[in-house]
Formats: C-alpha cells, sequence, structure tokens
C-alpha cells in the first residue's frame, strides 16, 4: 500500500498537467470568477411573505398619525403584511418561532423603534431596510431605531436555512465565497479523472501487465491503486482552500470545526469521484478526458458551479454539484450538518458499489495487449 | 538438468481462434529457451499464460514443481517478466521504477534499495539510477526495461524481444546480461525475431507455429531436421579444356558427398555435416593444380530453417 501510494503521489506531482488541472486551475477560476463577477454579488433573493406585528406605546398623536400613514401607505404591498398587537411578549414568541417575522414597538418619549426579528435573515434585511425608509421619509420626527435579537436566541437552529439557496451567500459574503466552494466542488467532480486515469495510463504504458503479473491479490492491488490517491487528494483540497482563504480572503465556515468537516465532505466525494473514474478507467481504452470532461461540465454548468446565476427549475436542483454545493453553502454558512452528512453518506454507498464493481472487474482482467 | 518449465497440452482460445493449440513444451533448469515463430503463431499469447496475465481452456503447467492454478501467487513470485513494450513510468527515476517492481514482490528496506541498485548495474544504468525514462535513450530504456524485471531475482525471467529497436552496443550489452543472469542460475524464456540472436543465446529453441509446436531441440538438432548437408564454395579459374564432368564423377565418389555443382568459376560441393571431409576435398582439389581463389563453407542458419518449417508466405 505505502509503496503504491507513494508511486501515485509522485507521479501526480510531477505531471505538469495533473498540477494545473488540478490546483492550480482552479485557484485561478477562483480568483478571475470571483474578481470579475463580484457584481453580481446582491440580494436578490425570493424573500416572500413578510408578516410584521407593530405595537404602538407612543401617546403623541403626530408620531401616532405618522406611523399609521406610513402603514396605510406601505400595506398594499401583498407580501407585506402588518398586524396590531397588544401583547408584546406573545408577539416575540411568534417571532422566535418564526410564525412572523419581527415585531416592531413604537415607544415614546423619547420616540423609539424597536425591532423584535425572527430567525429569517434575509427577510430582517428587509425589515430593517422597510423602517430605514421610515425614518428617512419622515425628516419631521426623531426616532431611534434599534435591532433587538433576542428573540434569536431561543430558536430552532434548523429552521434558518428556509430561505437559503445557492444564490444568497448570507450576509457579509462575497462572489470569492461563493466561487471558493464552487471550485472546491469543481475539482471533486473533475478527480473522476485522476481516477480513470490512473488505470488507463498503466494501461496505456503497459505497467498494467507487469502489476498484474506481481504477486499481490489483484482486488488489494486495485484498492491499493485507488486508496493510494488519497494523498493528492488531500493536497489538491487544501492548496485551493488555504489560497482561497489567506490569499484571495475569501470566507468558508468560521470556525475551524466546521472547515474541517467542510474538508472532509469535499474529500469523500473527491473518493468517491475517483472510484467511480477508477471503473470507467478499467472499462474504457480511449482518453478519459475525452469520455469524462463533456458530461462532467455540464453537469457542473447546469448545476450553477461557475455561475450563481445558473438555475432551471427541476433540473439544475437535481444536479450532483447543485447538491453538494448547497450543502456546503449550508454547512459553511449557517453551520448546518444534515445536508453535509446526506452527502457524506450517499458518497459512501456509492464509493462502496464502485469499489466492488471495479475490483471484481480488476481481479479479472487479462493481459493488456 | 532437471526440467523447471512443463507445458502439457495446452490449449488457449480467443472466441472461435485457438492460438495455442495443444502444445507441450519443457525448459530446463539454466537454461535460455528460444521461443521462435511468426507472427500470429501464439508465442505472445504462450508467454502471456506463463507469466499467469492469461488465463487457458486446457492443459497443465508446472513451473518450478509448482501447479499454475493451484499455486499461481508461489509461481508470480518466481517470475520476472521482461515485456515486449517498455513498461516503466515516466515520471519516476530508474531507481525508483526498479524499485517499485521490486516492492510488489515483497522486498523492503535495504535490501531493496541494495537490489534495485544491484540491477541498475546490471544493465550499465547505475551512473543514470536518477535519470527519468523521458530523458533516455531507447537502448537504455530497453536495459531498464529489463532491470525492472530481474531486481527481485527471479528464478524465471520471461523475455519477449527485449533488443526491439536498440542500437548494436545495447543489443551487445543486453544479450551478455541474459547469457550472464542463466550462468547465475536463472531460467530464461526468450522470445525475439532476430534468429542471429537465438542462435547466439539459446540453449534450445522451439518453434511454434499456428498454436502448435513445429520443432523443439538444440540448434544443430533443428538444422538437421531440414539438411543434414553443409556446402562449400572453392572460386577459382577453370581452363577451357578441363573435363567438368570426369571431375563432378570423382568428386561424388568420395564418402560423405551429396552433390557437386559448378557454376562459372565456382564449384559448389555439399557434404554431409556428419563427416567431416573438407581437408580431402581441399587436397583433392589442389591435385588438379587448379588456383584457389577464395574458399568459403555454409551450414544452413536458423533464419533457412524457420523459413522452411513455417513457410515462406506473409503472415
Amino acid at each position: 500500500m505505502f509503496q503504491i501510494t507513494i508511486k501515485e503521489t509522485k507521479e501526480f506531482l510531477r505531471d505538469r498537467i495533473n498540477l494545473f488541472f488540478f490546483i492550480m486551475f482552479p485557484v485561478v477560476l477562483v480568483f478571475l470568477l470571483g474578481s470579475l463577477l463580484k457584481s453580481m454579488d446582491k440580494a436578490e433573493e425570493a424573500v416572500g411573505e413578510i408578516k410584521l406585528h407593530y405595537l404602538v406605546t407612543t401617546e403623541n398623536p403626530v408620531n401616532i398619525m405618522t406611523i399609521e400613514g406610513f402603514i396605510q401607505s406601505i400595506g398594499d404591498n401583498q407580501n407585506l403584511i402588518f398586524e396590531q398587537t397588544e401583547n408584546l411578549e406573545a408577539s416575540k414568541q411568534l417571532a422566535g418561532n418564526n410564525e412572523i417575522t419581527a415585531v416592531i414597538e413604537f415607544t415614546g418619549n423619547p420616540f423609539s423603534i424597536n425591532i423584535y426579528e425572527g430567525s429569517n435573515q434575509i427577510a430582517n434585511r428587509t425589515v430593517a431596510a422597510i423602517m430605514n425608509g421610515f425614518k428617512q421619509s419622515n425628516k419631521s420626527i426623531s426616532a431611534v431605531m434599534k435591532t433587538l435579537p433576542e428573540t434569536l436566541q431561543d430558536i430552532d437552529q434548523t429552521e434558518r436555512s428556509e430561505f437559503i439557496l445557492q444564490k444568497d451567500l448570507g450576509v457579509n459574503r462575497t462572489m470569492m465565497d461563493y466561487y471558493a466552494v464552487a471550485m472546491l466542488a469543481m475539482i471533486s467532480f473533475m478527480s473522476a479523472l485522476v481516477g480513470a486515469g490512473a488505470f488507463v495510463g498503466e494501461r496505456q504504458n503497459k505497467t498494467i501487465n507487469r502489476l498484474i503479473a506481481a504477486p499481490k491479490n489483484r482486488i488489494s492491488l486495485f484498492l491499493q491503486k485507488v486508496f493510494g490517491m488519497i494523498p493528492q487528494v488531500i493536497i489538491q483540497l487544501s492548496v485551493l482552500m488555504l489560497i482561497s482563504v489567506f490569499v484571495f480572503k475569501a470566507h468558508y465556515a468560521a470556525t475551524l470545526l466546521v472547515n474541517l468537516y467542510l474538508f472532509f465532505m469535499f474529500f469523500m466525494v473527491t473518493l468517491c469521484m475517483i472510484s467511480v473514474g477508477a471503473v470507467i478507467g478499467i472499462f474504457i481504452k480511449v482518453n478519459p478526458s475525452a469520455v469524462i470532461m463533456p458530461v462532467l461540465w455540464i453537469m457542473m454548468f447546469l448545476g450553477g458551479t461557475y455561475s450563481k446565476e445558473m438555475y432551471i427549475k427541476g433540473l439544475t436542483d437535481k444536479m450532483p454539484s447543485f447538491q453538494i454545493q448547497q450543502a456546503a453553502f449550508d454547512l459553511a454558512i449557517f453551520e448546518r450538518f444534515d445536508k453535509a452528512n446526506t452527502v457524506i453518506i450517499t458518497c459512501i454507498i456509492i464509493m462502496s458499489i464502485a469499489l466492488a464493481i471495479g475490483a471484481f472487474l480488476f481481479s479479472r482482467k487479462e493481459e493488456e495487449r | 538438468m532437471s526440467q523447471y518449465v512443463i507445458v502439457n497440452n495446452l490449449v488457449k482460445k480467443y472466441g472461435d481462434l485457438c492460438a495455442v493449440d495443444n502444445l507441450s513444451i519443457s525448459v530446463n533448469q539454466g537454461e535460455i529457451f528460444g521461443l521462435l515463430g511468426p507472427n500470429g503463431a501464439g508465442k505472445s499469447t504462450t508467454l502471456s499464460v506463463l507469466t499467469t496475465l492469461s488465463d487457458f481452456d486446457k492443459g497443465e503447467i508446472t513451473i518450478g514443481a509448482h501447479n499454475i492454478r493451484k499455486d499461481k501467487m508461489k509461481i508470480k513470485q518466481l517470475i520476472g517478466m521482461v515485456p515486449q513494450d517498455i513498461a516503466v513510468y515516466e515520471h519516476l527515476t530508474a531507481l525508483e521504477n526498479v524499485k517499485f517492481f521490486a516492492a510488489l514482490y515483497g522486498m523492503r528496506g535495504n535490501k531493496l534499495n541494495a537490489s534495485a541498485k544491484e540491477a541498475l548495474e546490471f544493465v550499465g544504468l547505475s551512473d543514470r539510477q536518477n535519470m527519468k525514462p523521458k530523458q533516455m535513450s531507447g537502448g537504455m530504456k530497453r536495459r531498464l526495461n529489463i532491470a525492472c524485471g530481474i531486481a527481485h531475482a527471479p528464478k524465471l525471467i520471461i523475455m519477449d524481444e527485449p533488443t526491439v529497436g536498440v542500437d548494436a552496443q545495447s543489443r551487445e550489452h543486453i544479450l551478455n546480461s541474459i547469457k550472464l543472469l542463466r550462468d547465475r542460475g536463472a531460467t530464461v524464456i526468450y522470445t525475439s525475431h532476430y534468429m542471429q540472436e537465438v542462435e547466439e543465446i539459446c540453449d534450445r529453441i522451439a518453434i511454434i507455429d499456428h498454436g502448435r509446436l513445429v520443432a523443439c531441440g538444440t540448434k544443430a538438432e533443428l538444422v538437421s531436421l531440414i539438411t543434414d548437408a553443409q556446402s562449400v564454395y572453392i572460386e577459382t579459374k577453370i581452363p577451357a579444356a578441363f573435363d567438368l564432368d570426369e571431375y563432378k564423377k570423382k568428386q561424388k565418389l568420395m564418402p560423405g558427398v551429396k552433390a557437386v555443382a559448378i557454376e562459372e568459376n565456382t564449384i559448389r560441393i555439399d557434404v554431409s555435416i556428419d563427416q567431416n571431409n573438407i581437408t580431402r576435398l581441399i587436397e583433392q582439389f589442389l591435385s588438379l593444380n587448379l588456383p584457389i581463389i577464395n574458399i568459403k563453407t555454409e551450414v544452413p542458419n536458423l533464419d533457412t530453417m524457420f523459413l522452411t518449417l513455417t513457410g515462406h508466405e506473409l503472415r
């Protein structure tokens, strides 16, 4: 195992084409796409319905008239519903449960606006924008506006991602962050080429005959070759993540632990793709790039790897690349593990099937002429 | 001399095509055994089966007292393979290549390092051990290909045309190396299209065609299958008055002489290989007071024998 691992790693690191495609190219793409497409970094998500409770405790008639006039003027919007409440605590509870977006309390002396937010950050940003608009359009009144996040503390974390789709990078995120994740997905999928190439290469230069003539169990040999690529997987993912963070100032997750889990998820995806590629490599006799690349690129294109604007309903969300990117964003932005766990388990299942098929085919392989 | 490789009634089919058809051969321990045959004769298939790269349909193979079906792993351990194609990794150095393949046979640590270096030295590449194959000449690659097959000190070395496309110096080095391997106790099965090479290094030769054994034996034994005569050519200056018919009659009366032919100033006398009477032929010729301008003898070579046994048609 050790000898094959060393051999595979040396071959990977000494092959300029590999170094370009699996290390340089993704890094350059993160930089180029992240820089050139940064103007697309806008909050443009479908916010959905915003339901607000409001409570007026000020007794100043001018302020009351201003508040009611404002609510009437924007209340015609179908997606924006204002309901007056008499019970602040009950409404805060509703916001905490995400049954309403937020509670707005207008207090008097001095006049101030307290916003008790729910957990939907996109909707919260919208509410903040609306109330800023209220302040700007009513210069005659002086209001202190503050956001009180206390309702956020008790909410169920799993509810928070309801609005999170690939298009939303969350607060303070850039396109660099998007492509730092998307390119991880890209090199993971492209690793199918490495897996296929490992076997096609052995066959093309006939070294496969020496391998299968050696006194080694064929199944063990196949598995050693596949798992011998683990160091290169670690190298290619690590280089991309480290350069993205330390050179391009991209963000993945906030904590080291979650970043390690993100790394582990992509590691499993890469290993899974290498295993699938290895099976293909045993089958095909042509250059693996000609067979695998078009399929991967179409899948990644439709899955939004190269642009977050790429979304075809019913198609994009079925692409494995989209699903994996979603899991990665979910993990990195909201520290939510369930989609990542699904990806990891799926990869383990696919990898096990691929390895079983590959080992079977390799054990029956005859001399290459 | 004990038999190290015994092949009995080997049959290997690819679909309807019978590539090897009831082939039976045996290779003695410590000999260089040549396997000859035209393209498509079944040589490579036979080697493929012997190296355990291909399964076979019928027959029995024993290598080093191990049955190939029962003790495949033990047999693999005994064999060193030098394929016709240069099978090395382009991105590894010569030493790394040799070490990698030797490690597949269980060598480790200092022993691995020493064996790899010894193999490179054996093929004359010790000063190129850090060179990658893409930087090497064709001859060097061929020698590296051999080093990769012998570093684990195999008892049986199977070489499939190891000298294809190399220069005269490399060829000589390779052939000497093979003889040295034999002298060190290894058994070698060798195929080549260069008859001169086979004549030079092989102790015994098997000729196969259409998957069947056509002939097997030492070079002399094979040649005797097609003829038992050698030709003596005497170039002279024959005067016009010389009685050619009388001369022919006299020559034919000599023991061992099978035929006499005269063409312009050259006389060809076919004599039995067993009857070494060339000296008497020359003495008799000199008694005619004719000058000898040139004299040469010709024994049928492996080429002639091969073409006679396998035919002249293109394959």
